[in-house]
């Protein structure tokens, strides 16, 4: 598979702040990819080196097998962009924008604007104006999904939807990846991620700090295991990845790595135990974890 | 009105910095002229024939009124009481309006309304920092003028005529601010009464009915006479005035949605037929270019139709010995009149052209040019898309105001219409400083470019005074525009040609440079 997105060791200073700072990301084609870290991590940033509008300071950037900032007009033809942070023109309707974002990228289906349309529950008659936020976003939305591009950068697309409207958005880009498109999607809510992502990204700082498949990251991260004991406490505080240990009354807790969770029951087995509880991370706690910054 | 307070040091907080220029050049301008007229016309017979010779000039009348004294006060508030007004007035509305309707227009009135703030704070905050900024400017123009020698008193009603100039087009704007939901054609209707109004007081004034001076602010400014008589009363015009329109435009406010205009927003079409950025940028400057083309056909109409009648009213010896000082025996006076007239309108035109320039910074900061970006539309179109509108733009209204002018005033279409348009470089040139700006130091293009053409207006003003010669007059393009109706077909070109080099060298070097250079939202 060829890489939608190649980034390697991208740097971005804006005078003396260091936004972005040593970035890789690779987007393969056909895939979704999430793209995730919280506010001011440089999601926003890398997405504007990507479509060519600021320049990079250093490292390698790839886009569609281009130079983002030297093609920049002839990569656009190939991909939609929908911003978080959408404005429009005021005084045009939403339906004149999508035309004319349409027509910039070489034409829509007319079929897919009215489905979309009909589907989002967006009038498009109505000027851009008087348009919320999330009716903002539709607009941008049904100008990206009705395009025949080749991939689509969203920058948290759905911040101002409706959790029915949601949902709509996430059958669509499930739509758009049977198409065979490559979506970049910088997010922030977790089902959205784990219903739609091949891959993710975490970034943190202006710099990824984690990247692979979401079973790749639960693998990194540790099992939350609890027992109850039938004999004398097991040795485990030799083990190596096993953490917080706690034992009283017969009862045992601790927090164990993926990968050492093998000794750690079998240890469990030779003293024996009467009940066991194994807990995978959930999502949440491999964002915080990331997010926070703390240490595995 | 609860959270009033708040807002008052929000609106102060963000607009420090202009607030401050505009206050500090404002209060110290008077005392200057003061003591400029005293250098040049240090005795009263010097200053009887100055005002004798301006008294002589329909130009002098149009732009300024009558001289009511000719004392050195007289003089000063003569010099700068119409212009002052005229402003603090814009000023004032730009300011009005973009602490109300801008604020509803980009959604963060919703933000702070959501919070305890009242009803009728967002505009009772605005008009109160603006008013007050009124009245600063003018109280603090008062000791320097006393210092130079002039009477407190009349130094204060001074100081007040001036505020009243702010506190007038403060209360318009606030009324405009609540008619339409987007701020431009909030603001476009409030300047344009303002013109309307001080096109009013330029026909009582130039031999017109005078009478019709009562009717505008711009009358009641001068007609207090500091200096000249001291009519403390005409203030109370101003008050009622003020008082009246604020008034309505609280009970307009209450009357529409957070947002909404009193004036609906009809739904538009379903499908778009905008065909790129060229289409996009056409669009989005259709209104104002007919707007303005508009004004400026209307304006050359008028003052057509006024010249006319000129040459036989202005047959005085005095004012026949000024254009012959100017233009030589054989002008006729109301050419005079005329090119003078078109070197003050064409500075108008060039702030026309400048809003059109600055559009594609507006487009960049609110971020809706980071969308069009995203598409496959280069720097260089997207720039020039809006460029062009800018350049275009004073080719329209210089042709316009000429034609209308010519029209009314010898049927001679062709010769008036070549002498306004003889100012198209200059205006071009202001244009390239605004494009050059954009492309190196797009945060600051706005003011600078702004700053620019106040300064060439200062200079002008400077120059008319003495005040300033030889290389400084040099800066400003406007003073190298020949004066066509006066010199016939010997007029020289040179300045032409150079000026549009200039002009297109900086729009290019403006080009080339925002093809370089990062996007810059302002958030």
């Amino acid at each position: 598979m060829s890489a939608a997105v190649r980034v390697d060791g991208l740097v971005k200073t804006f005078g003396r702040t260091r936004a972005l700072d040593g970035l890789d990301l690779t987007v393969t084609a056909g895939e979704v990819h999430g793209f995730l870290g919280p506010n001011g991590a440089g999601k926003t940033t890398t997405i504007r080196v990507l479509l060519g509008q600021v320049r990079a300071d250093g490292g390698r950037v790839e886009l569609l097998g281009g130079d983002p900032w030297q093609d920049a007009v002839e990569l656009h033809r190939r991909l939609a962009y929908v911003p978080g942070d959408v404005t429009l023109w005021p005084s045009l309707t939403g339906g004149e924008v999508i035309d004319l974002l349409g027509r910039l990228r070489g034409g829509l289906d007319p079929g897919r604007r009215a489905e979309l349309l009909e589907r989002f529950e967006l009038d498009p008659r109505k000027k851009c104006r008087t348009y919320s936020k999330g009716n903002r976003q539709k607009v941008a939305l049904v100008a990206a999904f009705a395009s025949d591009v080749e991939l689509l950068v969203l920058d948290e697309p759905t911040s101002g939807l409706d959790p029915l409207m949601e949902t709509l958005f996430n059958e669509c880009v499930l739509e758009e990846k049977r198409r065979g498109r490559t979506v970049l999607l910088s997010s922030h809510i977790l089902s959205e991620v784990e219903a739609l992502c091949d891959r993710v990204s975490i970034i943190r700082a202006g710099r990824t700090v984690e990247s692979g498949s979401l079973a790749d990251l639960r693998q990194l991260t540790r099992t939350t295991v609890r027992a109850e004991l039938i004999g004398p406490a097991p040795q485990l505080a030799a083990l190596p990845g096993v953490h917080d240990l706690a034992v009283s009354d017969g009862r045992l807790s601790c927090q164990v790595d993926g990968d050492a969770l093998t000794p750690v029951l079998a240890e469990l087995a030779r003293v024996g135990v009467r009940a066991l509880t194994t807990q995978p991370p959930t999502l949440e706690e491999l964002f915080l974890r990331h997010y926070t910054g703390a240490t595995r | 009105m609860t959270g009033t307070a708040t807002l008052i040091r929000l609106i102060v907080r963000r607009d420090r910095v202009p607030l401050l220029v505009w206050i500090a050049i404002s209060a110290v301008l008077p005392a200057g002229i003061a003591s400029g007229t005293t250098a040049l016309y240090p005795d009263q017979a010097a200053r009887d024939a100055f005002a004798t010779e301006s008294l002589g000039s329909p130009a002098q009348l149009a732009t300024r009124g009558p001289i009511y004294a000719a004392s050195v006060g007289g003089l000063t508030a003569w010099t700068l009481g119409s212009s002052l007004a005229l402003i603090g007035g814009l000023i004032s509305i730009l300011l009005v309006i973009r602490h109300t309707r801008g604020e509803e227009e980009t959604g963060r009135r919703e933000l702070l309304s959501a919070g305890v703030v009242g009803r009728h704070a967002p505009l009772a905050a605005a008009l109160a920092v603006v008013c007050t900024a009124n009245l600063l400017l003018g109280l603090l123009a008062v000791p320097a003028l006393v210092a130079s020698g002039l009477p407190a008193g009349s130094s204060l009603l001074f100081g007040l005529s001036t505020a009243a100039g702010g506190w007038a087009f403060a209360a318009v704007a606030a009324v405009t601010a609540q008619l339409t939901a987007a701020s431009g054609p909030a603001r476009g209707i409030a300047i344009a009464t303002g013109g309307l109004l001080y096109a009013l007081r330029s026909l009582a004034d130039t031999g017109g009915a005078a009478w019709l001076a009562w009717l505008s602010p711009f009358g009641w400014v001068r007609l207090t006479k500091p200096y000249a008589g001291d009519r403390w009363w005409v203030l109370g015009l101003v008050a009622v005035f003020v008082a009246a329109l604020t008034a309505a435009a609280f009970r307009l406010s209450t009357r529409r949605d957070v947002a909404g205009g009193l004036v609906p927003t009809r739904p538009g079409p379903d499908t778009g037929a905008l065909s790129g950025a060229f289409g996009l940028a056409a669009r989005l400057h259709r209104g104002a270019l007919v707007g303005f083309t508009t004004g400026f056909g209307l304006m050359g109409a008028l003052l057509g139709v006024a010249a006319r009648g000129l040459d036989a009213q202005l047959d005085t010896p005095r004012f026949r010995e000024l254009a012959t000082t100017i233009a030589g025996a054989d002008a006729r006076v109301s050419d005079v009149f005329f090119t003078f007239v078109m070197y003050v309108l064409s500075q108008l035109v060039a702030a026309a052209a400048l809003v059109s320039a600055l559009r594609a910074r507006g487009e960049e900061a609110v971020g809706r040019a980071e969308l069009l970006l995203s598409t496959p539309v280069g720097r260089l179109r997207w720039g020039l898309s809006h460029l062009v509108f800018a350049l275009v733009s004073p080719v329209l209204l210089l042709t316009v105001l000429g034609a209308a002018a010519g029209l009314g005033y010898d049927g001679d279409i062709a010769r008036v219409t070549a002498a306004t348009l003889a100012h198209l470089p200059a205006v071009w040139t202001v244009v390239g400083i605004a494009a050059l700006l954009f492309g190196v130091l797009p945060r600051a293009a706005v003011a600078v470019s702004w700053t620019a053409l106040g300064l060439f207006l200062l200079v002008d003003l400077l120059a008319e005074f003495k005040l300033a010669s030889g290389f400084v007059l040099a800066l400003s393009p406007f003073t190298h525009v020949p004066a066509v109706l006066l010199g016939g077909a010997s007029a020289p070109v040179a300045p032409l040609l150079w000026l549009t080099a200039v002009a297109g060298t900086l729009t290019a070097v403006g080009l080339v440079l925002l093809r370089r250079r990062d996007l810059a939202p302002a958030t």
